[in-house]
């Protein structure tokens, strides 16, 4: 790896501020409007930084024995869940800079958590179940045992939960946790993303394809010829492109009018290694990618999912994911040595 | 990103009841310094408090394409993601299978998933086989089967409980199914770290050296006896028995533990290989040396062994000492005991159907007809080939080539120069139903 500071982003990426964690970070994001940048750590750590300047807001180290797997900004922005291997879920309050409500989940590592659009509700999952908690951090329901452990969950509307695992995808009932659809295929599941009208659910599988549904139909399709197995994926705010990892090429989908069966995707290249994590601004169509080479790219896509670089820049080691602040302004990476950075974004 | 080493990792498997946990609970409790992660199965019982045992389900993953070498273990991929973020990073990982787990997606899962195979390697499959029920358990099940075909060490465990015939049966029984794994006996899982741990299994040359005769297809003796001697010259007599003759090989500095044993058969072997001499009665045994007893003259015949140091020797002969009444006397006329006797089953009576196949052969091999050959061969009997190993002299390579695979998943490259060594090939496959002589034939019409 060449020396990090030799390598100045270029483009519309600025340089903003750059900080660190503990170990590995695994999971973040951005609170309020963009006032700090939390972060959880491999080693179990929460860190707050100040949006602005990086200076650190404040530190609970081993708040998850074992280490931290997930995390999820309440939609108001004014709390954040973690997830640990401690089997919990832990509630922080912003201001409180806190831990304002602790869940037990069950004696399995909690690999996913997520709030429901309206902030009403809390989805968590460990091991082969979900469970669906208040805003007092009570539980409302629990699913039934899954038939192998839950690899994603995410919620397709402020009333109803997605969860992916080894050959089905399930929709519950946000407030009663009964079952709405279940969607099958023989493949195991890594990863999911549900696009915003909650129409389309898409699937990156184990055997180096996306797999997708249209829910009202139920019809399936398979987008196969990947050389990894894409468990970074994207949809823009639209529901016009789908953005997917599996690779080194960032491979776009793009599902206007008929398609994206019969059409030939985009492909982007700058990254030399897979691609791990991909995140679309709120608005207009920039898309930042990151991968196991370090890098991060800012890509600017037309609708047809054509686009162009426009910023680029290179971290200290595998991107471990990518969080536009809810201004799309400025965007934060984390890396796998600990790494949080975060850079000013301009017009090019 | 960062190139540091990959952590091994060993799967321990054998049916419920063979001691895995008690091997898992004498290794966790080892004085070792190392950060071992243990991944157990939701059956796993591991009393020890670890703060590196982690329960998973065991999830076997099928792939919509129906490839069996698809088939992984979803957990692994997901517990081994996460814990290989960690900066304290453990030094070795150890999977425990439940007894009727086919290893096959758990190896595999180490070949297929990109990610794992960049941060880990196999380091080898550990079979725990319960020498009290082995043999019911091998006519009944494929898992037993499959999980001494897919082992690289075979701990024969509870040998307290069979007699020693039937512990020789057992072990020539399971090292013909697989010829290519190291046999270890025990009787309460009491072996040591390193027949589990860093066995290097999956690199051919760390066998090779430890076997070198691995590749043979079954020892050529029956029968070896250990006698400790002062010095003096001693009398060995044979009467009238099934064959004209019999050959021998003395070993000298012969240790009487199973280890030691199976050294000197070892280097035995390689002695066999030798041109014999022949010795007739009233001449004198050279020692280390390929030997042929003449027998055919009718009554008791004698052979002489001078020893000009007190030595214990390892007589490794052709036939067992019962066939032909082999007796040892001193000077004095007094016998000596035997200090340690045992058997090499030569002649295989079961009729297992999986077995181990090696093919030896000097000279190159044109590439391309290699590859159409092996590729056919895995496209075909991929799901039969549960291991193979071996390494190749390429035509225009000044470099070995090495391989190993799983199933149909085929892991090869250049290794180490050829530099003035023969140039040869050594190749094992251990399968079901494989047949040899095809095989051999289609491997040597790949030779230049």
């Amino acid at each position: 790896m060449s020396d990090v500071s030799t390598d100045s982003p270029k483009g519309a990426l600025r340089r903003g501020w750059s900080a660190s964690v503990g170990d590995y970070a695994i999971a973040g994001g951005w609170t309020l409007h963009g006032e700090a940048l939390v972060v959880g750590d491999a080693a179990g750590g929460v860190y707050a930084f100040d949006g602005k300047s990086g200076a650190s807001a404040w530190v609970r180290q081993e708040a998850h024995d074992g280490g931290v797997l997930a995390m999820a900004i309440h939609p108001s922005g004014t709390a954040f869940a973690t997830a640990g291997q401690d089997g919990r879920v832990l509630v922080w309050g912003v201001a409180e800079a806190q831990v304002k409500r602790v869940i037990d989940v069950g004696s399995d590592w909690v690999e996913h958590v997520a709030w429901s659009p309206d902030g009403q509700w809390l989805a968590a999952s460990c091991s082969r179940q979900v469970r669906v908690y208040g805003a007092d951090g009570g539980e409302v329901w629990r699913s039934d045992d899954h038939p192998s452990t839950v690899s994603a969950i995410a919620w397709s509307s402020a009333g109803e939960l997605a969860t992916a695992c080894y050959g089905r995808v399930t929709f519950f009932d946000a407030s009663t946790g009964k079952r709405r659809q279940k969607l099958e295929w023989r493949g195991s599941l890594v990863s999911m993303v549900l696009s915003p009208d909650g129409e389309i659910v898409a699937c990156g599988s184990q055997d180096n394809s996306v797999h997708f549904w249209r829910r009202s139909t139920e019809q399936d399709s398979m987008m196969s010829g990947y050389p990894a197995k894409p468990s970074a994926l994207a949809f823009d705010d639209t529901g016009a492109l789908l953005a997917t990892g599996g690779g080194e090429a960032v491979t776009v989908w793009n599902f206007w009018g008929s398609g994206p069966e019969g059409t030939r995707p985009v492909s982007l290249y700058l990254h030399v290694q897979t691609v791990t994590t991909l995140a679309f601004a709120h608005r207009g169509m920039r898309l930042a990618s990151g991968a196991r080479d370090g890098r991060v790219v800012v890509w600017s896509l037309r609708r047809d999912g054509q686009g162009n670089p426009i910023g680029i820049a290179l971290v200290a080691d595998v991107v471990s994911a990518l969080y536009w602040r809810p201004d799309g302004r400025a965007l934060a990476a984390l890396d796998a040595q600990g790494g949080a950075t975060v850079w000013r974004v301009g017009n090019r | 990103m960062n190139t540091q080493r990959k952590v091994p990792v060993s799967i321990l498997t054998g049916f419920l009841g063979s001691g895995k946990t008690t091997l898992l609970n004498r290794i966790l409790s080892e004085e070792h310094g190392k950060r071992i992660a243990v991944i157990e199965n939701e059956y796993g019982e591991v009393g020890i408090d670890h703060e590196l045992v982690i329960n998973a389900d065991e999830e076997i993953f099928e792939m919509s394409n129906g490839c069996i070498c698809c088939t992984v273990r979803g957990d692994l991929i997901r517990v081994l993601g996460n814990l290989m973020k960690r900066r304290d990073k453990f030094d070795y990982v150890l999977v425990e299978t439940t007894g009727l787990a086919d290893p096959g997606p758990v190896a595999q899962t180490f070949f297929m998933d990109d990610e794992i195979r960049a941060e880990f390697a196999l380091d080898g499959i550990v079979t725990l086989v319960d020498a009290a029920h082995i043999e019911q358990q091998l006519g009944r099940s494929d898992e037993s089967t499959e999980q001494i075909a897919f082992a690289d060490v075979l701990v024969l465990n509870k040998t307290d409980l069979v007699d020693g015939e039937a512990l020789d049966r057992i072990e020539a029984r399971i090292q013909d199914m697989n010829r290519m794994a190291q046999v270890v006996r025990s009787e309460r899982a009491n072996v040591s770290l390193d027949t589990v741990l860093n066995l290097g299994a999956f690199d051919l040359d760390q066998m090779l050296e430890r076997r070198p005769a691995f590749l043979e297809p079954e020892y050529p003796f029956e029968w070896t006896g250990v006698y400790s001697l002062d010095i003096g010259r001693y009398e060995l007599s044979l009467a009238d028995g099934p064959d004209p003759t019999m050959s021998l090989v003395v070993v000298p500095d012969q240790g009487t533990d199973d280890a030691a044993l199976r050294e000197g058969a070892e280097w035995s072997v390689r002695r066999y290989a030798e041109p014999t001499e022949l010795i007739r009665p009233g001449e004198e045994i050279p020692v280390g040396k390929h030997v042929n007893l003449r027998l055919d003259s009718p009554g008791r015949k004698s052979f002489f062994l001078e020893v000009d140091a007190q030595v214990r020797v390892g007589l490794y002969a052709q036939h067992t000492a019962e066939e032909f009444d082999l007796q040892l006397t001193n000077a004095e006329g007094a016998t000596i005991g035997l200090e340690v006797e045992r058997t090499w089953v030569v002649q295989h009576e079961h009729d297992d159907d999986v077995g181990s196949i090696a093919i030896e052969r000097d000279g190159d091999v044109d590439p391309e007809r290699l590859n159409a050959w092996l590729g056919k061969l895995l496209r075909e009997r991929g799901v039969d080939i549960f291991r193979m190993k071996g390494f190749i002299s390429l035509a225009g390579d000044s470099r070995r080539f090495v391989f190993q695979g799983v199933h149909m998943l085929f892991d090869g490259q250049p290794d180490r120069q050829w530099g003035d060594a023969p140039r040869r090939n050594q190749l094992v496959f251990i399968g079901r139903n494989l047949d040899e002589e095809s095989m051999r034939q289609e491997f040597d019409a790949c030779l230049m």
